[in-house]
């Protein structure tokens, strides 16, 4: 048995500030084996890819290829190594053709010359063999989503390989092009090559797998051969925190619907309905890539809805940007709140106010008032910071995600949608948030969270919908939510 | 800790005047102004046999003459102060002062139009070109450089096509604007063009100050997703600043028109690179959401005192554009170094 070891990663350790994500962990993989990897968002999928592929180092621990110990390993060293990976993402030149995609820094030559016969022939051979109809000449941007990946396979395979990890790789797949890349694998499997396939989709694991390993906050559960595996049993592994570690927050009082969506459809969203009343907290779940953005997205404008209807406070109103938003008392704290919700080369001042200027009619502004307000929010969010006039990009993350609270705080508004609200938090600025969460809802005022942070979504929510593919599947409520019920729903086991 | 942390916000917002005043963005570039003008009236003063009287640097006459000769790129320079903040260029504005001043010089001398007729023209004109850039810049998301430059090249045709390649005179008329001057002393001079950029520059300075829009100009600048997502129409608040930049396009080239008396189809070729440069050197991010219009108040005195000098202390005219160029280039390695060395400090 030992023998047929190609991969043994032995006592893995990994933090980041303040997380701890890995902490002895242990993996095999077995020579021609497709080893799937299955757990929650968050559970260190990501970053066990990453410490194989050479992005990260672990911290403590060995990894060891053909019995070999790799040392510092870098992405070119595992690459060279012949561990190749396919990230969830496309990773391609979409500009070039397939055979300049397959060759790109790694070129066949003649000499100083290029040798492009050879490489046309060499491309033929490897698109005969994955039974790809794609031609060489082929622009790789001009191709569909299971095509590119296909080059991607093809592109791994020219390299030496032994070890191909693929991370998600059926994400906007449709039915037919997950059964080819499927049968591609388990082809190549065959062939010998040893495969790690990470995936949210559990029909898919039944179909390829040989092996199973559960994982959850950075443990293994457990390793599985197929045979001995069932979805009940597999799902039981993934959930089962200790529920008494979760944050226990104060209820609220539930009052009338506030904001109610009908039948809304868009960017990606289809046929969706929901509400939320005052004092409640309405949790969204699902998967990565399951239209949950895309959905808090429409609600507040940012995408154009094509059709539903929304009503607040019983009346039908029209959203169709975020400053209509904004003037029917929504606010939006996005995901990546770098990017979208600060001016992180601008001082607080500037951060905290710039949403409320939405909420008056006067263009004239007071300098002195804005300092004011901004004062009155950074202290009410208890924001670490020398002075209001520092800049964003000078604080932490929590104190970043408090201002973008601050921001929206100083609208007054009454329905706070929360894209993973504690994204990058650490431990104690995550509790504050949730005190903020709660006394937001004391105070009547509803919140939608999305998050996929599971004893977050449980402490906090008094009902959650669960997203596949862009549609709510189910509406849990306040008893039967629990790990289990949510997960089940979202990666779609037994129906 | 609330109370901690409070006091200590209480603390930094009351700094005393002169920390604040070398903590300020402009600092450096006032500075760096303040000593070219002493080591500028130092070395004339020793090159005129050090005799006061003899100096003409820091005489009365030159400063006017200075200040006049900075007005109308200080104009335009404010302009487009507002589209850089926005994180966008404009490079047409040098051909479209051509374009403006001939196109009027042609309506008052063909037409017979008055001054204040040919102003509101101008104002017409460039307004609506601005806006129709403006319109495809901020729909299409288009860098507005490329766009900018199809413009440029627009202008210079329907200028040619205009005059024919001749300047048209305006025979004695239409001086109000440019030549009329208040006599403060015997030898100064407030020329209107330069009472003009007062005026203007203290009026924009007031607006970005106590207005939303001059708020909101940061914020579009500073990160254009994130001010969408905070309530602000990008797309049509873009197209109103393009529209305010023509406005003080339309200005400068009118006062450009009076000052010159005839409309030359050069008018204005090449001014969009000193405007530009003034922009830059007073503090204006090229990726927008930071700068001031005192920073280009600035940046436009500064560049034309270099001029200036190096005209008075007899220098080659040729070696102008080289200083004007290194000056250009030291300013921004200042402004790239200031902050690389605030970074460190901080974290």
């Amino acid at each position: 048995m030992k023998n047929n070891l190609i991969l043994e990663m032995k006592g893995i350790q990994k933090a980041f500030p303040g997380v701890k994500v890995f902490d002895n962990f242990n993996f095999d993989l077995i020579k021609g084996e497709v080893h799937c990897i299955c757990g929650e968002n968050g559970a260190g999928k990501s970053t066990l890819i990453k410490m194989l592929s050479g992005a990260y180092l672990p911290d403590k621990g060995t990894i060891a290829l053909d019995e070999e110990v790799i040392l510092n390993n870098t992405p070119r060293l595992a690459m060279g190594k012949g561990i190749q990976t396919i990230y969830q993402e496309h990773n391609l030149y979409p500009l070039l053709n397939v055979v300049n995609n397959l060759f790109a820094g790694n070129e066949m030559t003649n000499g100083i010359l290029l040798d492009s016969k050879g490489m046309i022939d060499k491309t033929l051979e490897i698109l005969d063999f994955l039974h790809s109809e794609i031609s060489p000449f082929d622009i790789v941007g001009d191709l569909g989503s299971g095509a590119q990946k296909t080059v991607e396979i093809a592109r791994a395979l020219i390299q030496k390989s032994k070890i191909l990890i693929l991370d998600e790789p059926t994400s906007s797949f449709s039915k037919k092009e997950i059964d080819f890349l499927l049968n591609i694998i388990k082809k190549l499997s065959k062939e010998g090559l040893s495969i790690i396939y990470i995936s949210h989709h559990l029909d898919e694991v039944f179909v390829i797998a040989d092996r199973v390993t559960v994982i959850r906050d950075g443990e293994k559960v457990n390793t599985y051969l197929i045979e001995d595996l069932d979805e009940h049993k597999l799902i039981n592994d993934m959930v089962g925190r200790d529920v008494s570690s979760f944050y226990k927050r104060d209820e609220a009082e539930i009052s009338d619907v506030f904001y109610k969506a009908d039948n809304i459809s868009g960017n990606g969203v289809t046929d969706v309905s929901l509400f939320v009343r005052k004092g409640e907290l309405l949790g969204i779940s699902g998967m990565v890539g399951s239209g949950r953005t895309e959905l808090a997205e429409l609600l507040f404008g940012v995408k154009e809805m094509n059709q539903g209807e929304i009503q607040i406070n019983g009346k039908e109103v029209n959203i169709d940007t975020p400053l209509d938003a904004i003037a029917n008392r929504m606010c939006f704290i996005t995901e990546d709140r770098q990017s979208t919700g600060l001016f992180l080369d601008h001082s607080l001042v500037r951060n905290t106010v710039i949403a409320s200027y939405a909420k008056s009619t006067s263009p004239f502004v007071l300098p002195s008032d804005d300092v004011k307000i901004s004062e009155k929010y950074i202290r009410q969010m208890n924001v670490i910071t020398p002075s209001v006039f520092q800049k964003a990009m000078y604080l932490s993350g929590g104190n970043q995600q408090k201002v973008v609270l601050a921001k929206w705080f100083a609208t007054d508004c009454d329905l706070f949608i929360f894209d993973e609200p504690t994204r990058g938090i650490d431990v104690g600025a995550k509790e504050e948030i949730y005190k903020i969460m709660t006394e937001l809802l004391r105070k009547g005022k509803s919140i939608i969270m999305i998050s996929s942070d599971m004893p977050e979504l449980i402490a906090m929510s008094d009902r959650v919908l669960v997203m596949r593919n862009g549609r709510i599947v189910v509406t849990i409520e306040k008893s039967e939510i629990n790990e289990e019920n949510i997960l089940q729903h979202s990666i779609g086991g037994s129906e | 800790m609330s109370n901690e942390n409070s006091e200590q916000i209480a603390r930094q917002t009351r700094n005393s005047f002169f920390q604040k005043m070398i903590q300020h963005e402009n600092a450096t570039m006032f500075f760096v102004l303040v000593l070219i003008i002493v080591i500028v009236f130092f070395v004339d003063f020793f090159s005129s046999g050090m005799v006061l009287s003899k100096a003409k640097f820091l005489s009365g006459l030159n400063i006017s003459n200075v200040m006049l000769q900075v007005a109308v790129t200080g104009i335009m320079a404010l302009g487009i102060t507002l589209v850089m903040l926005m994180g966008d260029i404009d490079l047409s504005i040098g051909w479209m002062m051509c374009f403006v001043g001939t196109t009027s010089a042609y309506l008052l001398r063909n037409f017979g139009w008055s001054g204040w007729m040919i102003i509101l023209a101008g104002v017409v004109i460039s307004v609506f070109f601005q806006l129709l850039m403006g319109f495809i810049i901020s729909r299409t998301k288009l860098e507005s450089f490329i766009i900018s430059l199809g413009f440029m090249s627009i202008y210079r045709g329907f200028t040619y096509l205009v005059t024919n390649g001749r300047e048209i005179t305006l025979g004695g008329n239409f001086k109000f604007l440019g030549k009329t001057s208040i006599k403060l002393t015997p030898t100064f001079k407030l020329y209107t063009p330069v009472l003009i950029f007062i005026i203007l520059a203290i009026l924009l300075w007031l607006i970005m100050k106590y207005t939303k829009f001059g708020r909101r100009i940061y914020a579009v600048g500073g990160n254009e997703k994130a001010a969408f997502l905070s309530g602000i129409n990008v797309m049509n608040f873009k197209l109103m600043v393009f529209g305010i930049s023509g406005l003080f396009m339309a200005i400068a080239s009118m006062t450009q028109l009076s000052r010159l008396g005839t409309g030359n189809p050069l008018m204005g070729q090449g001014k969009e690179i000193d405007v530009i440069a003034a922009v830059v050197v007073g503090g204006t991010a090229l990726s927008g959401g930071k700068g001031n219009i005192w920073g280009t108040v600035i940046g436009v005195i500064l560049l034309g005192i270099i001029s200036n000098a190096l005209n008075i202390l007899g220098v080659n005219p040729h070696y102008q554009y080289i200083m004007k160029g290194l000056l250009i280039i030291l300013s921004v390695l200042v402004g790239y170094y200031s902050s690389v060395r605030k970074n460190n400090v901080k974290s």
